[in-house]
């Protein structure tokens, strides 16, 4: 799709402009944003590195499947919920500072594993409907959690810590303060640069994440997985176990977002039991679209850039629409509109750039049969 | 076909860079004064009418020197863009004080935030969603409404109207939340201690098969019914908004009283169950009760019928706004229970009863005291 070698001399601007539309479209806004809101571009700075450092990681475990051919994956939820389980367990035996992250890992991995084994052989029930059927999924698991966490802990499960649970003694408290690993990977080693404190540890982590993926796609799994996405049928007469490969996919994509979300939640410090890992789903998706991916590609790039991109003009636009209207919740009325309105025009300019792909393609093969014919004649 | 679709991209573009540049000029400038200033962060008019009004009646009384932010309608999901709006205030070195209300999920993490950036600002919020322990802590100050201390002055309202009986309207999923499950016992308590009859009868759930409309043809129905076996000196209440305004019509229609809305306040339930327009009266309570207490007494409600004659988050607000500018000064103590009842009354006009909810901390809760329509006459 991206080369095309029927234009005589490789790529035009139009082309260029084309193709990455919608991350050219965001940023556009984004620089309009920071110009009109007034805003302190130091306070910017600090507000980006901390929501890159905190969101980064949950929104590259969303490229694993999608080269797998799965479409988004709204199931990260799944893996959310696992790394908060981890948490909480981890506050409720009161290990501290980055010890209790790892424990948080070394917990919600497995959890994680099972989740991801389950949601991989529901969504190869439902080839082509991938993405809705995990959506569901993630609304189903949601059910389970609150059953567990809100009637189970303190009846099946006997737990007694006044500190996570309601004063009942049944149930988890809603709010749940990460007292004792709260900010751990953040703080670890901390550098101030131009006045904005930069998380180092925690974006070593995102790089070792993106290098792990780049080292993924050059092994035979990656290759396989690759294969799986583009063509099953082929795949499968390749000799490549598809139903296996796509079940690993998502394994591997749901055990990220549990780590994900756990990187998240320390830097937040605060778990709102019954709801930090709806929030997830849909920026992280919003994010990588936004960043130039489509349910059929993409890549390490789209990932860091479209939270990059996303972030800035959540962070912009607020202000600049209450300044631009001069009230607050116009203001407010504002930057949804603007913000959501881009991402739809996203998603509308991509379908536009499928078609056209698809149009020139198929035109080529007919010029090529018609040119077949002429030369035959 | 590429040609006008790059037209198309490009004119999109061009129309919201002109809608940008040429609203630029009408943006609100703030700053500029050498005095401090406070921040308050609202719902906006789709989430609590009251809440913003009441930070715009306190714009105009400050200019200037109150900043007034919204928080997203779809708070639930998108937090970071919440919390981005407090830590914002907090970037800005002249505002002193940051109120928040409601404390929707998300208020703290955007506490332990500000925190981090500054030590020199007081963190005040209003009616919170999150756990008072872990909002107590955090803030300097939080009020909420007292449900609990309900229990006795409802049933205290009643007895004043001349009730032998108390009918409480619920279903099992509201006698679920432990507040209301506690105010519930605490009315049967008091009603005994009086010597009025308690009678508990379950609605259907709103969020049940048939709706809202089942439970409001529910109560409309059951009302009357009510009245026909223990007559017309009955008192009634229901847990939810849903039933506020059948019950309002179905106790005018059938002669019965009803003390309290679920949450009480001059714009609940009687201007939508009376056709009250409240257009025009916008923020001014006096006026909107003054047309409800003209419509009780045409209807021959006369001394039946009662509500809280102040809106209680705007109460708030405008009370923690006041107290706001007067401890950045020094001027009061936030552990003084007496200074804030005194504020809290001089706002609302009316007499407030503050308790301290959480021993050894600011969490305050409140409940303001009722005004029985046309009982002068």
């Amino acid at each position: 799709m991206r080369k095309r070698f029927q234009l005589k001399g490789g790529f035009s601007a139009a082309d260029l402009l084309r193709q990455n539309a919608v991350p050219i479209l965001f940023l556009f806004m984004c620089i309009l944003g920071v110009i009109v809101s007034g805003q302190n571009i130091r306070y910017i700075a600090q507000e980006l590195v901390s929501r890159l450092a905190r969101n980064w990681f949950l929104v590259l475990s969303l490229i694993i499947p999608v080269t797998a051919g799965l479409g988004l994956n709204f199931a990260i939820v799944l893996g959310a919920m696992a790394g908060q389980v981890g948490l909480i367990v981890a506050t409720h035996y009161k290990i501290p500072g980055l010890l209790g992250l790892s424990v948080a890992v070394v917990l919600s991995v497995p959890i994680a594993v099972l989740l991801g084994i389950s949601v991989g052989h529901v969504l190869n029930l439902a080839r082509g409907r991938e993405m809705i059927t995990s959506m569901m999924l993630g609304f189903f698991a949601n059910g389970l959690y609150l059953l567990v966490f809100l009637f189970m802990v303190g009846t099946v499960i006997p737990v007694d810590n006044p500190e996570i649970m309601l004063d009942s003694g049944v149930g988890l408290r809603g709010t749940i303060e990460l007292k004792y690993c709260k900010y751990a990977l953040d703080n670890l080693l901390k550098v101030r640069l131009f006045g904005v404190n930069i998380p180092v540890a925690t974006f070593g982590v995102v790089i070792a994440l993106c290098l792990g993926i780049r080292w993924l796609y050059k092994t035979k799994l990656g290759q396989e997985l690759r294969a799986v996405g583009q063509d099953m049928a082929v795949a499968s007469v390749a000799g490549i176990n598809v139903d296996r490969t796509r079940i690993t996919a998502m394994v591997m994509s749901t055990v990220l977002a549990s780590i994900g979300q756990i990187i998240f939640l320390q830097n937040m410090g605060v778990i709102n039991t019954f709801n930090s890992h709806e929030q997830i789903g849909t920026v992280a998706i919003a994010s990588i679209l936004v960043g130039g991916a489509s349910v059929t590609s993409a890549t390490v790039g789209h990932g860091l850039a479209g939270t990059l991109l996303f972030q800035l003009l959540f962070i912009v636009s607020p202000s600049a629409g209450q300044r631009l209207m001069g009230n607050a919740q116009v203001g407010e009325f504002f930057r949804v509109f603007i913000g959501y309105g881009i991402i739809a025009v996203a998603l509308l300019i991509h379908s536009w750039e499928r078609k056209v792909s698809l149009e020139s393609a198929s035109r080529q093969s007919a010029l090529k049969g018609q040119a077949k014919a002429t030369g035959n004649m | 076909m590429n040609r006008l679709r790059n037209a198309v991209v490009l004119l999109l573009l061009a129309v919201l860079a002109v809608t940008m540049v040429g609203c630029g000029g009408n943006g609100e400038e703030t700053g500029g004064e050498s005095s401090f200033k406070i921040g308050i962060v609202t719902g906006t008019v789709s989430q609590g009418e009251d809440e913003y009004r009441a930070a715009e009646i306190m714009v105009e009384r400050y200019g200037d020197r109150v900043v007034h932010v919204t928080y997203p309608d779809n708070f639930m999901q998108e937090q970071e863009t919440f919390i981005g709006r407090v830590t914002e205030l907090a970037a800005d070195p002249d505002i002193k004080a940051i109120i928040i209300c409601q404390g929707v999920p998300g208020t703290a993490a955007a506490l332990d935030k500000v925190r981090e950036m500054r030590d020199d600002i007081l963190l005040m919020v209003g009616v919170g969603h999150e756990d008072p322990q872990v909002i107590a802590e955090k803030a300097d100050i939080a009020v909420d409404r007292d449900e609990v201390e309900r229990g006795r002055t409802i049933p205290e309202i009643a007895k004043e109207m001349g009730a032998t009986k108390f009918i409480h309207y619920s279903f099992p999923r509201h006698l679920s939340i432990p507040l209301l499950s506690q105010r519930r016992d605490r009315f049967k308590e008091e009603c005994e201690k009086m010597g009025i009859e308690f009678i508990e009868i379950s609605a259907p759930d709103p969020m049940g098969p048939d709706g809202i409309p089942g439970t409001q043809k529910f109560i409309l129905e059951d009302v009357p019914l009510q009245v026909q076996t223990h007559g017309k000196d009955i008192a009634v209440f229901g847990t939810n908004l849903s039933m506020q305004e059948p019950l309002i019509r179905a106790a005018l229609d059938a002669g019965c009283m009803f003390p309290e809305p679920c949450s009480p306040g001059p714009t609940m339930g009687y201007p939508g169950a009376l056709g009250i327009d409240v257009e025009g009266m916008s923020g001014d309570m006096k006026a909107i009760m003054d047309a409800i207490e003209e419509e009780i007494i045409a209807k021959g409600g006369a001394g039946r019928f009662a509500t809280w004659p102040v809106a209680l988050n705007m109460t708030i607000i405008q009370s923690l706004a006041e107290l706001a500018f007067q401890a950045v000064e020094g001027k009061v103590d936030l552990s003084d229970l007496d200074a804030i009842t005194a504020q809290m009354e001089k706002e609302a006009d009316s007499e407030m009863l503050v308790r301290r909810y959480l021993d050894g901390t600011n969490y305050y809760v409140v409940i303001a005291g009722s005004y029985i329509f046309g009982a002068d006459n």
